[in-house]
């Protein structure tokens, strides 16, 4: 691939080219496939992908936070820096101080048997060498900081005692008691009460911005996305399908994968008891996938050349890129949703269509393109 | 705290009333005392002697053999019923007194005394020894979980866990004693540093196989324990692996350990009769043997009486340890 610009000036983080694969009994899971993406100094990323999508594994390989069974390659430049290389040598104050993670569920990311405050006063201490009593003052601070109310006395509490906002307060306190240039925030309000979610989003925005830090937020959620990112890359399948800064993906995306995630957000302008759009089927098993597009059997503008080999991302990093030979806005695409429909309705009076008749006056979703034989979910046996 | 104390102290005393309950009871209806103090003069009718119509066997100088049978039997409360027999002899061990010993009319406090020490020392060595190899074999085995040296680990303490205490003992015996002779093949008594030196090969045969249990446990928890997400942070945070081990990993996972270091110190009482036969170690363990053998309940009684409080003991504590490890027992 092409080759990096290094330190000052180039990207903060820059991924080429990297796959993951777990090798299993049942044989080998393809959780990453050809990811490459850049990330500039204080910009966020929004990676955005159903369960299942790679989303966590390539946060968790950035991290080098994966299970020894992991087979990784390609490559992720921190600064500059071989983050791998870095890890499998045991660079000390790194990780933590660089670069640090949020992780989804605040109930199980904090340790049940150590107080608050020491959590948090760790890292100071180790990374930074502060004195215990300062690392806990500092804790403080970084309580306060994240709206924690009555720091002073919550330093001295057990994760238990903490409501689950609370907690994902404190891991948030946690990750940027070092001041990191990049954080990682994996799913970080999916596990908490929903009344909470958006202030801790703002929250972590927030904070992101002060501190002139760099984030990688992921999420399943397009609408999390919006007016928090500034780049955007929608993962399926271990693939980026689609990737753009947020204004270009959301005023033009092209990816249907994307179009479909976009229409199975509720929003607030919809109609009272308006049935949201959801996205049939389920996503691939990552073991043994066919050579095709992952996305095909899903897909209402998939044809017949979908099948045929993995479609390429379009372009190179930092412009709009999508993996599509059908992209939606574009007269190609248009084409195959209309030839695809027609399909449909010659086939549905055949063998009366499986996707019943319940979303009559909307388009219908999900239909083969190979006649309706067969469920959207079979796992692209294309 | 307080009422947590209390409840101990009488479920404590009621695991003694129950345990001292069934021994005298076991003690007192399987075989009769009697003949254990005075022999074949227990079969003496002594009423028929008083009464004129049967012939004492020797009268001699000494007085009757009727008079002996009768003095034995006022000493050993031996001429009341079993269930008085027991409150007697409960009142008298609550003053202290635990009766005196058919064998050699010694008094059982005495025998403890002087046996136990020993014991208690041995068990308490044979336990440092176990954790102090379990817990950073565990943890090595755990962070190579199924590398070599977590594969060998795991042969070598099913290894351990099958050999039985005595051939355990006897190797040992052999190899360090008398091949290499680093430590003493039999007890020294004398100073306490020579007695503490004389248990070591002792308490490693007791320890060893304990250490090879604990070992299984402590891997099985770490390995559940680094999947955990509060691992996975400490990771992110980028402490050095052993760090999070022991600041983070091990507390959490030290749950079976320390529930079955309560339980086996039972298993670990019934080995040191074996140890201490092998090594020649003058402990309540070789004299609750002889004790058996020769029916003496009294010492029976006050050694079992001693094995269960020290059982009740060590699970008590080993309470307090939960509410250590985890604060959230401390709340409920």
């Amino acid at each position: 691939m092409a080759g990096f610009e290094l330190a000052s000036g180039g990207p903060l983080l820059s991924v080429r080219d990297l796959r993951v694969r777990f090798v299993t009994e049942r044989g080998a899971v393809n959780a990453v496939n050809d990811v490459s993406f850049d990330l500039h100094e204080g910009e966020t990323l929004a990676i955005v992908g159903e369960s299942g999508s790679g989303k966590s594994v390539t946060a968790k390989t950035l991290m080098n936070l994966l299970p020894r069974t992991a087979r990784v390659s390609g490559e992720v430049r921190f600064d500059g820096q071989d983050v791998r290389a870095l890890a499998s040598c045991g660079a000390k104050h790194f990780f933590g101080v660089q670069m640090t993670m949020v992780f989804q569920d605040p109930m199980t990311s904090l340790n049940p048997v150590k107080k608050v405050g020491e959590q948090i006063a760790e890292g100071l201490r180790y990374h930074l060498g502060r004195s215990r009593g300062e690392a806990l003052s500092e804790a403080e601070n970084l309580l306060a900081d994240v709206g924690v109310p009555e720091p002073g006395r919550r330093v001295s509490q057990y994760p238990h005692e903490l409501s689950g906002g609370l907690r994902q307060r404190v891991v948030i306190a946690m990750a940027l008691s070092c001041r990191p240039r990049l954080l990682i925030a994996d799913e970080p309000t999916t596990a908490v009460d929903v009344t909470v979610q958006r202030r801790l989003l703002d929250l972590l925005d927030g904070l992101r911005r002060d501190r002139g830090m760099a984030m990688i937020l992921i999420t399943h959620d397009l609408g999390v996305a919006r007016g928090r990112a500034d780049e955007v890359a929608v993962m399926y399948a271990g693939r980026i399908v689609e990737t753009a800064d947020a204004g270009t993906l959301f005023g033009d995306m092209r990816h249907p994968y994307t179009e479909a995630l976009m229409r199975s957000i509720p929003r607030i302008d919809d109609p009272v008891h308006h049935r949201l759009d959801p996205i049939p089927g389920r996503p691939p098993e990552l073991i043994d996938p066919p050579d095709a597009c992952a996305f095909a059997p899903r897909c209402r503008y998939a044809r017949h050349d979908c099948h045929d080999g993995v479609p390429e991302l379009s372009g190179s990093v930092g412009m709009h890129r999508f993996a599509c030979l059908h992209p939606t806005g574009a007269e190609r695409g248009q084409a195959a949703l209309a030839a695809n429909r027609a399909a449909h309705s010659s086939s549905r009076d055949g063998d009366g269509g499986k996707d019943g008749s319940g979303n009559s006056g909307k388009p219908d979703r999900g239909e083969k393109p190979d006649g309706g034989s067969g469920k959207p979910d079979d796992g692209g046996s294309g | 705290m307080a009422r947590f104390l209390a409840r101990r102290l009488v479920l404590l005393a009621a695991v003694l009333l129950a345990v001292t309950f069934c021994g005298f009871a076991a003690m007192n209806l399987l075989g009769d005392p009697l003949v254990n103090v005075v022999g074949v003069l227990a079969e003496l009718d002594c009423e028929a002697i008083a009464a004129g119509t049967a012939q004492d066997t020797a009268v001699d100088a000494a007085g009757s053999d009727c008079d002996t049978v009768a003095a034995a039997k006022a000493q050993y409360h031996l001429d009341r019923a079993v269930p008085t027999r027991y409150l007697l002899w409960l009142g008298d061990m609550l003053t202290g007194d635990f009766g005196t010993s058919f064998q050699n009319d010694q008094p059982v406090s005495a025998v403890l005394r002087e046996k136990l020490p020993e014991t208690l020392m041995l068990l308490v060595m044979a336990q440092i020894v176990s954790v102090g190899i379990a817990v950073p074999w565990g943890v090595i085995a755990a962070y190579r979980a199924n590398r070599a040296f977590d594969r060998g680990s795991t042969v070598a303490s099913f290894g351990l866990l099958a050999v039985p205490n005595f051939a355990l003992g006897v190797v040992l015996l052999y190899l360090l004693a008398l091949r290499w002779q680093i430590f003493p093949s039999a007890y020294e008594s004398g100073d306490f540093a020579s007695r503490v030196f004389s248990l070591v090969l002792p308490a490693f045969t007791l320890g060893l196989p304990l250490a090879a249990g604990y070992q299984r446990l402590l891997r099985t928890d770490l390995i559940t324990t680094l999947q955990e997400d509060y691992v996975h942070m400490a990771r992110a945070k980028g402490l050095p692996p052993m760090r999070i081990m022991f600041r983070h990993a091990l507390r959490p996972s030290l749950f079976s350990v320390v529930t079955v270091f309560g339980v086996s110190t039972g298993t670990l009482i019934g080995g040191s009769l074996v140890v201490e036969q092998i090594f020649g170690i003058p402990g309540i363990g070789r004299e609750i043997v002889t004790a058996v053998v020769r029916d003496d309940f009294p010492v029976v009684l006050a050694i079992v009486m001693v094995v269960a409080i020290t059982f009740v003991v060590i699970n008590f504590l080993v309470d307090l340890l939960y509410s250590w490890l985890d604060p959230r027992v401390r709340t409920r």
